[in-house]
């Protein structure tokens, strides 16, 4: 598999770490036991096209959502995260 | 009072025999170590890409890369190592942690690698070809013209890799590998090296 | 010795280098051969009919085609660790000195005692293992399976280590093009032409596929110059990579190729320096399958006699190695296209025995053809094969109205049409499609940016295949973004194809369908009589398929025969899944240069060689290499150097590289509320110039890393982490950062590599010390106390970063240098410390140390423990939010009765004390429902003079001073236990604070 990362280009699956599904938010501070729980345990599992959290480690460390479709490992989009590249926040 | 000396290794002392090796004849390619040099990573902070890039055009008079590639400066490499980052790579103690502290002050965070890292670089008929067992990365000229970087991986160790000036008509490769694993990388350059022959030898000059 | 004759050379014609003659081996017998021959091209021109002994029944097997689809022509290449077993001969090139042995017989290939089994054939049937061997069931691994594996079986394996090396590499092109033939080469033209960058993988040695054999015209010219004129405009062009002996032999995500290249198994070893195989990892926007087809057998009673052969095997042995086959040959055919063989055979000038054609008519052209020739056309099929290892001596023939009919011949080529390879199209679950019109199965569903022409598309004419192979490799290279001027499309005639499917004949004797794994017709009708119906049950209930040429001869026969005896379509009945590889690949090539000590790549201390240098034993962590222990000459073994190295510690000074924590630069404005978020204490409030020490969770509450993180600067924080975890930590603190707070102003980086660090521990750790650093840096425990963190100058300049921190419980000192003056910091430690009796002291002591002063370590930090089972629990902040603390609060997680640590000693004070050891209450039984923990650290204490250890054991902390046992069920071992403080020294920490 090839992962088009947004800052180097097209790069080996090798070269990723695979983390999980990227669509549940982390809950704030003063959310219940109940949400934590949700966010810490409970997860879909995708048969189809899924966002997905992968880390470039082995190439500029930035966290990357790709959106992967889980049949056919058809990737459609990659973007960063809010994280990845901040600098230019606000620019 | 004890007599103590400082004397600095590089992390391929040891390892790299200067000399050929492998077949015998015209190498196919060259190996060379490149000893003391100084390395910052430059780290634009949230919201200072701007105010950084502003910074290092008056340091360097030159733009730093925003995409993996390197800029040729005066007295400096600027390689990019991932997004809002970059290296500068010199020598003889211009661009020091406390040469670029005040110039990156409030705009950029600086952590020095000049130890961290041993530069090895490539070159030679055969140097893609050997890199070709090394790394996943297109070097067809094309796709990884002069100037061209990449933050990437060889032998599942993260590593830095640029295109420098041709020299003798030949393209030439700059290997930033991690200092720890540089010995173990450099047994994996000779035994890809081999076939073709290598002539190995090491430099203070970048 | 004297060579045997090549008694079936051709006196002409061939593509071989006559002028060089080659002398090999066949089981022990001494041959000629060409260069340019195979292995099995040259046993035919020597005559060998008998090449090796069947997989189940010992039957004689001779070559049955010229590809790598071969099922039975296998035989151990090479000798001793060389030693290959189950090598294609057809596929093998003939090298000066070549040496193959015959497999699965014994003692000899003509007098085989195995060969018994066919009597005994009844029980062979599908699915024997399950049916034949169920009781009594302790029997099958002591008497059924051996028997079993020494009768059935292919080749032996070398047994020792394989002395040759293997490489991998990666390649990239536009348009990758998996075969040579005519329509390959015709879509390399293409691409090529149009400035694509191109790589052309064939397997074979020559390129050219079936032209080779076949021969033909193209634009005007006779194959064979054709094909050196586009060899020859394809080499000129720079981005063109032909690729021989190179197999394509798996697709993998997003246009990623395997295919394995044999770089030197054509020579007897080897040059220096080089490799046998090299696997490629090949990047490609399209790809163009112009792999061809393999001709189908059909089945029949004795069609696995030796001289029995494909009939485009036949004229490939003819045509390109001017080898013959047999000299009166036999042809069955259900097509056109066997047809070719008769003609090759004339040509060649050998007899024709008959034709006997399945279909009800033959072309005018071929009655001539037979006339001309002299022999007769039989319609009807091959009922049986009389012959045996000497090969084929008489066929009987079905004629199609019910008579009979015996043709005497020394050689039977059978054609039953053609089945595309579909392989490297169905690789990604693609499912081929059934053609009415030419009875096979085509592809269809192929991976992104893959398609096939010419033969693999079941085009079969020569024309097609030059016009289907242009038109894709155009095509890919459009795609591609190419667009130069690809010039003419090479012209050629269409034959004509007509083909009546003809599958099984019935008859009596055994008529097998899969040559290589001895699966008979009768096999798969009693798989569907016992309800084995679906093709994906036929193949594992009777092993069809499933040998190393995975059923690339008898796959589609198979389940031929299955549709007819379950009365369904073929299409109905389908295929199996395709997996890669298409040929076998050798594990080595896999590995590559990652095997022995470059099995992973190690990571070095910046005091190792120094470490060495002082005959340091290694030990593995990770990665890393890490001394270990450091042995004097007369110590007995390890544990007299380990506790002499404590002693030294626990009473002057001792040093350790601990350079493999791993180390992270945190910086940035918001640098302090970043770390409170990953820590379970509080770093904000850390004063510029401290350490403390911290504790990460993981967001489900359980401990995660621990480590030492000093702050330098207001927004300047040096993070460590254990060896373990280091490059872990670093992506969860980058998950950290770019995913979950965002929003904060941080930044990091690695500094691991960058410092070399060292520990420098005892009561007189301060003396060395202060020999090392400038004279104005004041190290008093007033100037520089306990939990201290700053940067020094070292004498003769070098700025230092200098921790005060323990993991000894003794006073010690952490300091950084930058890596290339970690070995000269090392020696001059020896230099400074000799006054104090200074010693280097390895993991072991450091363990030894840390577990006499009760610190949690790997062993206790493992992934089920909290931070209150580690006695930890008070550093959690009450005041702020941190990654876990929702869940650590959950009800089993602070539940009274956890295991938690707790120091462990034998009351027998000589006893050994093991990891491992669960912890049971006096008096009850050993067994899950009394289990109460078990012991995780051990060492000698040399403080204690005893084995001591740390354990979870449940409600541990307030049953200090009980007795309990250790119960070691693997060593057999059962001994009584004290429960006791887990800080076994210096409880007060006065000696680390001094």
């Amino acid at each position: 598999m090839r992962i088009i990362c947004p800052f180097c280009g097209e790069r080996e699956l090798g070269e990723f770490t695979y983390l999980g599904d990227a669509k549940p938010q982390r809950p704030a501070a003063d959310a219940g036991e109940d949400a934590v729980y949700d966010y810490v345990y409970l997860r879909d599992n995708i048969a189809g096209v899924m966002s997905e959290h992968w880390y470039h480690g082995g190439g500029c460390r930035a966290w990357l959502k790709v959106t992967r479709n889980t049949l056919t490992h058809e990737i459609s989009a990659v973007e960063p995260t809010a994280g990845a590249g901040a600098a230019k926040v606000g620019a | 009072m004890a007599d103590f000396s400082w004397d600095v290794r590089s992390p391929l002392d040891r390892a790299l025999v200067a000399g050929p090796y492998g077949v015998q004849g015209d190498a196919g390619v060259a190996l060379t170590e490149i000893r003391n040099f100084d390395l910052i990573q430059v780290m634009a902070r949230r919201g200072k890409a701007g105010e950084t890039a502003k910074a290092a055009q008056a340091r360097f008079g030159a733009a730093a890369p925003e995409t993996p590639k390197t800029v040729a400066t005066a007295d400096a490499t600027l390689i990019w190592s991932g997004p809002d980052q970059f290296l500068v790579l010199s020598k003889g103690g211009k661009h020091t942690m406390a040469a670029l502290a005040p110039v990156f002050a409030g705009s950029a965070s600086l952590s020095d690698q000049s130890h961290a890292r041993a530069l090895i670089s490539i070159s030679g008929d055969k140097a893609r070809a050997m890199l070709a067992k090394l790394s996943s990365v297109d070097l067809h000229p094309d796709v990884f013209g002069v100037g061209a970087a990449a933050a990437t991986s060889m032998d599942h160790t993260s590593v830095t890799l640029w295109r420098g000036d041709d020299r003798n008509g030949q393209a030439v490769f700059n290997l930033l590998v991690f200092a720890t694993f540089a010995e173990s990388l450099w047994h994996t350059i000779l035994d890809s090296a081999a076939e073709y022959g290598a002539t190995i030898g090491h430099s203070e000059d970048l | 010795m004297v060579a045997g004759a090549q008694t079936h050379r051709l006196a002409n014609g061939g593509v071989i280098d006559r002028s060089t003659s080659l002398s090999f081996r066949f089981d022990g017998k001494t041959l000629l051969g060409f260069q340019g021959d195979t292995l099995a091209s040259a046993l035919v021109a020597n005559g060998v009919k008998l090449v090796g002994r069947s997989f189940k029944y010992h039957r004689p097997r001779g070559v049955l085609t010229a590809g790598s689809e071969e099922p039975n022509a296998l035989v151990e290449l090479r000798s001793g660790a060389r030693r290959e077993p189950n090598t294609k001969a057809t596929t093998a090139e003939l090298y000066e000195g070549l040496e193959a042995a015959s497999q699965n017989r014994w003692p000899s290939l003509n007098f085989d005692v195995m060969s018994v089994n066919q009597l005994f054939a009844p029980i062979f049937v599908a699915g024997f293992y399950y049916k034949t061997f169920m009781w009594p069931a302790k029997f099958w691994e002591a008497i059924y399976e051996p028997a079993i594996r020494r009768a059935a079986g292919l080749g032996r394996a070398a047994g020792v280590s394989d002395p040759d090396h293997y490489d991998k590499a990666w390649a990239h092109c536009d348009v990758v093009i998996a075969g040579s033939g005519p329509a390959g080469l015709a879509a390399a033209l293409a691409a090529g032409r149009s400035g694509a960058r191109v790589i052309l993988c064939e397997e074979d040695f020559v390129l050219g596929g079936r032209l080779l054999a076949d021969g033909g015209a193209i634009d005007g010219l006779p194959a064979a110059e054709w094909v050196a004129r586009a060899v020859a405009e394809l080499t000129a062009l720079p981005d063109v990579r032909i690729m021989t002996r190179t197999t394509l032999f798996g697709v993998y995500d997003g246009g990623t190729y395997g295919a394995i290249e044999r770089v030197n198994d054509h020579v007897p070893v080897p040059p220096e320096h080089q490799v046998r195989q090299r696997l490629w990892r090949i990047v490609a926007k399209r790809c163009v399958v112009a792999a061809g087809a393999i001709e189908r057998p059909i089945v029949f009673a004795g069609n696995d006699t030796p001289g029995v052969m494909m009939a485009s095997a036949m004229r490939c042995y003819i045509n390109r190695y001017a080898a013959a086959p047999a000299r009166r040959i036999a042809l069955f055919t259900n097509n056109e296209d066997g047809w070719r063989t008769a003609e090759t055979a004339i040509a060649a000038g050998l007899q024709v025995a008959a034709v006997i054609d399945a279909r009800p008519d033959v072309s005018p052209a071929h009655r001539s053809l037979a006339s001309k020739g002299g022999f007769p056309v039989l319609h009807g099929s091959v009922s049986a094969v009389d012959g045996g290892k000497t090969g084929v001596r008489k066929i009987s023939v079905a004629l199609t109205g019910g008579a009979r009919a015996e043709v005497e011949a020394d050689g039977l080529a059978v054609s039953g049409g053609w089945n595309p390879a579909v392989g490297l199209t169905s690789y990604h679950r693609g499912r081929p499609k059934w053609r009415d019109d030419i009875a096979a199965f085509v592809p269809d569903g192929a991976p992104p940016g893959m398609v096939a022409a010419g033969a693999a598309n079941g085009a079969f004419g020569l024309g097609a295949c030059l016009r289907e192979g242009f038109e894709a490799g155009a095509a890919a290279a459009r795609d591609a973004g190419r667009g130069g001027n690809i010039g003419s499309m090479p012209v050629a005639d269409d034959e004509a194809f007509s083909l009546t499917p003809l599958w099984h004949v019935a008859g009596k004797g055994k008529a097998f369908v899969d040559q290589q794994h001895d699966v008979t017709a009768s096999d798969v009708e009693l798989a569907q009589r016992e309800g084995f119906q679906s093709v994906e049950h036929l193949k594992r209930y009777t092993t069809l398929g499933m040998a190393t040429d995975q059923g690339k001869t008898s796959n589609v026969a198979g389940l031929a025969i299955m549709a007819a005896v379950s009365g369904k379509s073929i299409p109905e009945t389908g295929t199996t899944i395709y997996r890669p590889p298409y040929v076998p690949v050798a594990i080595g090539a896999f590995a590559g240069h990652h095997r022995d000590e470059n099995f992973h790549a190690t990571r070095l201390t910046p005091s190792h060689h120094w470490a060495a240098e002082q005959g340091a034993v290694f030990v593995d962590t990770g990665l890393w290499k890490r001394a270990q222990w450091y042995p004097h000459a007369g110590e007995k073994d390890w544990l007299e150097s380990v506790t002499r190295e404590v002693k030294a510690v626990r009473s002057g000074v001792g040093f350790c590289d601990v350079s493999t924590l791993g180390k992270i630069d945190v910086h940035g404005p918001d640098a302090g509320a970043f770390l409170d978020r990953v820590y379970i204490n509080a770093f904000s409030s850390l004063a510029v110039g401290k350490a403390r020490y911290g504790l990460m969770l993981r967001e489900d509450g359980i401990v995660y890393d621990d480590g030492t993180t000093s702050r330098l600067a207001e927004d300047h924080y040096f993070l460590t982490t254990t060896t373990a975890k280091a490059g872990l930590v670093m992506q969860h603190l980058e998950f950290c950062r770019q995913v979950l707070f965002p929003e904060l102003d941080v930044q990091l980086t690695s500094v691991s590599d960058q410092w070399a660090q060292f520990s420098i521990a005892g009561p007189s750790a301060r003396k060395l010390l202060q020999q090392i650093v400038d004279e104005s840096e004041d190290l008093s425990n007033e100037g520089f106390p306990f939990m201290g963190a700053r940067e020094v100058k070292l004498r003769g300049g070098l700025k230092a970063r200098l921790f005060r921190i323990s993991f000894s419980g003794e006073m010690a000192f952490e300091i950084s240098v930058p890596a290339r003056y970690g070995e000269a910091m090392a020696r001059n430690l020896m230099i400074a410390g000799k006054p104090f009796g200074v010693t280097p002291y390895g993991t072991e002591a450091l363990g030894v140390m840390r577990i006499e002063k009760g610190h949690v370590a790997g062993p206790e930090l493992n992934g089920t423990t909290t931070a209150g089972d580690l006695g930890l629990g008070k550093m959690m902040s009450t005041k702020k939010h941190f990654i876990g603390r929702v869940m650590a609060g959950r009800e089993a997680l602070t539940a009274p009765n956890r295991q938690v640590v707790v120091g462990i000693k034998p009351t027998d004070k000589a006893r050994r004390l093991r990891s491992g050891a669960h912890i049971i209450p006096k008096g009850e039984t050993p067994g899950p429902d009394n289990d109460q923990g078990y012991v995780t650290s051990v060492c000698f204490s040399p403080v204690l003079d005893q084995w001591i250890g740390l354990g979870l054991v449940e409600r541990g902390r307030e049953r200090i001073g009980e007795i309990v046992r250790a119960h070691d069920p693997l060593r057999s071992e059962d001994y009584d236990v004290e429960l006791c403080n887990s800080v076994f020294y210096d409880p007060d920490g006065g000696r680390q604070r001094g």
